[in-house]
């Protein structure tokens, strides 16, 4: 006896990994809807197990879980954080909400803008100036910076609509350092080196830079960055940026429909800055003072930085990637100038290996697994008569893709019994007694089917019998064909011949 | 306007046409904004620096008592800004170009590869070399030599002429050569060019090569009146992807005729009393917006819509 060989199973049509709540079937489903809208809540799909029909729901959108446990996790873990990596955290939220913003502009309208920091500095000075020098109370303050947001986006987006997409981008580069150059020579923030300090805000001048007035400066920023993520949201997967959407895909074709799409970008656009804007008056505030820092060219490449590594165009990849930068660029603050030469390597390490930022990591890697699956199932030609398993799902009777598995075990471990001696007892003895290993393959012999199953014709006259060998068609009223035009003398010479096609037809199989 | 200002707009000229040539070039004959290009030109300052502190002093001791030795001196420093330059071009070529240019999205992507080299590279600088500025070995003093009844200094008189020079070299090695045909062919037609046996990989790499070595050259001639210091290739970047913008990207002539312009309008703004220096930057820009306005891809951009 030869060793077993392993049988290889392939898993064939099974469904993927998922878990799913069981609901109870008897009673009715009510869905909860979010209050004016048609939307529901989150995105449950119903269904049955196809296999035991239980009822089954699960959730098909399941970002909405992350976002919960993620920011959950982050609002848990501020209060008890030490004082440096609260300051941190409130870092985190801030430039997560800018970025989201950000992401809104360049995602959603399309418009690859690198103006942000131009659009938050200026609100941020004309804030802190109204309330400096015009005794503005600070609640006012967001709404100077909202609209001058809206102002200064406004003049933005004139010569967007013209000027194509790199261009654009490209000129906007430019538009802080004007910013920088500009407040630097305005003669009467000279003394204090171009910024404006003892800004008034929400939080108490005595609480300042004091552990309340930081959880007070987290619990701002935290509700910032949700309002920044419902500003997203809302506009994102509303008409507006459905509107967009569409026009992504196929400018031509949305215009056809009727949707304006420049007008749409535009609004888009406004809306951002005007929230750009509001960041600004409250950036100004969380520090009570602002300076041309805001302006500054690394500031924005950081900014940059941390959209690329997330992701442009979606809201997770804004925020991953604004954790990441931050937390190397403000916690890790021991490595000096290598921080930004780490950020700048992770920046690389991200773009060059992958399509869309680290927000997309997963749809990649699906795809290159799917595409690794195909390479190997493309690759597998030993078949052997047995069924691949893209073929099992189109037999219906899977019993004879269990025989034909078995069939194939079966003949291999027969092969491997095919030796010059059995033969040589075949020979001698064709119709037995067998040896154990003989009678095994005569045995599978005999249960072969019955199209091209051998037979032997008995010819001529009776004292001078003759044998050839023919092949049966297997179906009736067609006849038998002949093997071979070989002639044997004797009945056991035939049986023999047959034997020896048999088992070269079982070898060659 | 005086004969000065004129020399004066010329020698800015001359040093941006430098930075938006290279810009240029890249973008058209690979499709890659080289954002790193201000980075070149601040390694190639750094490089000078260090490489003329070790040969000069001989140089000098070998050379002395020779009426020509500020020509030598500068053909040292030339050929160690543009030999690190081209360097620096090759470390862009293998980390930004290579690995992705021909993968899906490259232009964004290799913007932002090179974008993120710039970053690298000026932080190495800084730690390096610390935030210090640092003045290149001069070559020429602060005296004066009159041509055509215009009085020259002779730092502008250099830049004038090696940029003529270095950009003539350039421009003919791309008009006769065989590599320089390669290139150019890859400009009108990439596909066309690859299907008749041009390897993009080793095209791309000269090309590279050089414009990393006009940057090293505009380093070092600007480097007679500018400090070096890690962040200083920040503004000769924008202002030659401005030029390179408003010449239309992709054409070295437009580049030429933008460069001549923007150092122009810089030099008048500058004299103009009620504009000033300081509002150089912000005349600029309304300038290149108005023109970009008026004709969207630039002065002479017609390549850029074969391209798309």
């Amino acid at each position: 006896m030869t060793d077993p060989i392993a049988p290889v199973f392939h898993r064939v049509g099974n469904r993927r990994h998922e878990y799913v709540l069981v609901p109870d079937g008897k009673r009715d489903w009510h869905r909860g809807r979010v209050p004016g809208l048609s939307r529901h809540w989150l995105m449950w799909r119903g269904g049955y197990n196809p296999k035991t029909l239980q009822r089954e729901r699960r959730m098909a959108d399941k970002r909405p879980l992350w976002w919960f446990l993620g920011l959950g996790a982050l609002a848990c873990a501020a209060p008890l954080l030490p004082d440096t990596l609260l300051q941190v955290a409130v870092v985190f939220c801030v430039f997560a909400a800018i970025n989201v913003i950000w992401t809104l502009i360049i995602g959603a309208a399309g418009i690859l803008s690198l103006a942000t920091m131009a659009v938050v500095g200026l609100s941020a000075y004309a804030a802190a100036a109204t309330n400096v020098f015009l005794g503005v109370p600070w609640p006012l303050m967001f709404l100077v910076g909202a609209l001058v947001g809206l102002v200064v986006g406004g003049l933005l987006a004139l010569p967007s609509t013209r000027i194509d997409g790199l261009y654009y981008a490209l000129l906007t580069i430019g538009v802080a350092e004007i910013c920088r150059v500009s407040i630097s020579q305005i003669r009467a923030l000279a003394p204090q080196n171009s910024s404006i300090n003892n800004v008034g805000s929400f939080i108490p001048q005595d609480w300042y830079l004091q552990r309340p007035g930081l959880l007070l400066s987290f619990a701002s920023a935290f509700v910032l960055l949700l309002a920044a993520l419902f500003l997203f949201r809302t506009i994102n997967s509303e008409r507006l940026g459905l509107q967009l959407q569409a026009a992504r895909e196929d400018e031509d074709f949305a215009e056809a429909t009727g949707i304006d799409y420049r007008r749409a970008r535009l609004n888009v656009f406004l809306i951002s800055s005007a929230a750009l804007g509001f960041v600004g008056a409250y950036y100004a505030m969380l520090y009570r003072s602002i300076s041309l820092n805001v302006f500054s060219l690394d500031q924005l490449l950081l900014m940059f930085a941390m959209i690329v590594i997330g992701g442009m165009g979606r809201a997770e990849g804004a925020v991953i990637g604004t954790a990441i930068v931050v937390v190397i660029d403000r916690a890790l603050i021991d490595l000096g100038p290598l921080r930004i030469i780490l950020i700048a390597a992770v920046m690389i390490a991200v773009t060059l290996t992958t399509h869309a930022g680290l927000a997309d990591v997963r749809t990649q890697f699906r795809g290159w697994r799917n595409r690794i699956k195909s390479e190997r199932r493309a690759a597998r030609t030993r078949k052997g008569g047995e069924v691949m398993p893209e073929e099992a799902t189109e037999i219906s009777d899977k019993q004879e893709i269990a025989y034909r598995r078995f069939d194939r075990r079966l003949r291999d471990r027969l092969k491997a019994l095919i030796t010059p001696d059995l033969l040589e007892e075949h020979k001698a003895a064709p119709l037995g007694p067998h040896s154990d290993a003989l009678a095994r393959v005569l045995n599978y012999f005999r249960r072969g089917e019955m199209p091209d199953k051998y037979a032997i014709l008995q010819d001529g006259p009776p004292e001078a019998w003759t044998y050839t060998v023919m092949a049966l068609s297997g179906e009736p009223g067609k006849p038998p064909r002949v093997v071979d035009d070989r002639v044997y003398q004797t009945r056991d010479e035939a049986y023999h011949a047959v034997f020896l096609l048999r088992v070269n037809d079982l070898l060659e199989s | 306007m005086d004969a000065a200002l004129i020399v004066y707009a010329l020698n800015l000229s001359a040093i941006y046409a430098l930075m938006a040539i290279g810009i240029s070039l890249l973008w058209s004959s690979i499709g890659m904004l080289n954002m790193a290009h201000g980075a070149t030109f601040a390694v190639a300052g750094y490089g000078t620096l260090v490489i003329g502190n070790a040969v000069l002093p001989g140089i000098d001791s070998l050379f002395h008592g020779w009426a020509a030795l500020g020509v030598i001196r500068l053909a040292v420093l030339l050929a160690a800004g543009v030999g690190v330059g081209a360097l620096f071009g090759l470390v862009i070529y293998l980390l930004a170009f290579l690995p992705i240019h021909d993968k899906a999205n490259f232009a964004v992507r290799g913007m932002i590869v090179t974008l993120a080299i710039n970053l690298a590279t000026v932080q190495t600088l800084l730690w390096w070399f610390g935030p210090r500025q640092q003045a290149l070995p001069s070559v020429f003093g602060f005296g004066r030599l009159t041509l055509l009844g215009i009085p020259v200094r002779y730092d502008q008189a250099a830049t004038i002429g090696a940029t003529a020079v270095l950009l003539g070299v350039a421009l003919a090695w791309l008009r006769y050569s065989r590599k320089g045909l390669e290139i150019r062919a890859m400009m009108q037609n990439p596909e066309g060019a690859a299907l008749s046996g041009i390897s993009v990989r080793r095209t791309a790499l000269p090309v590279m090569a050089v414009t990393g070595a006009m940057a090293g050259a505009a380093a070092v001639l600007l480097s007679q009146t500018v400090y070096v210091s890690p962040g200083a290739g920040a503004m000769p970047l924008i202002k030659g992807m401005i030029i390179a913008l408003l010449g239309g990207l992709g054409s070295v002539p437009g580049a030429a005729v933008a460069a001549l312009l923007i150092g122009t309008l810089e030099a008048v703004t500058g004299v103009i009393p009620f504009l000033g220096q300081r509002m150089v930057l912000l005349v600029q820009f309304g300038f290149i917006i108005l023109v970009l306005i008026v004709r969207p891809r630039g002065i002479s951009g017609l390549l850029d819509e074969t391209r798309k």
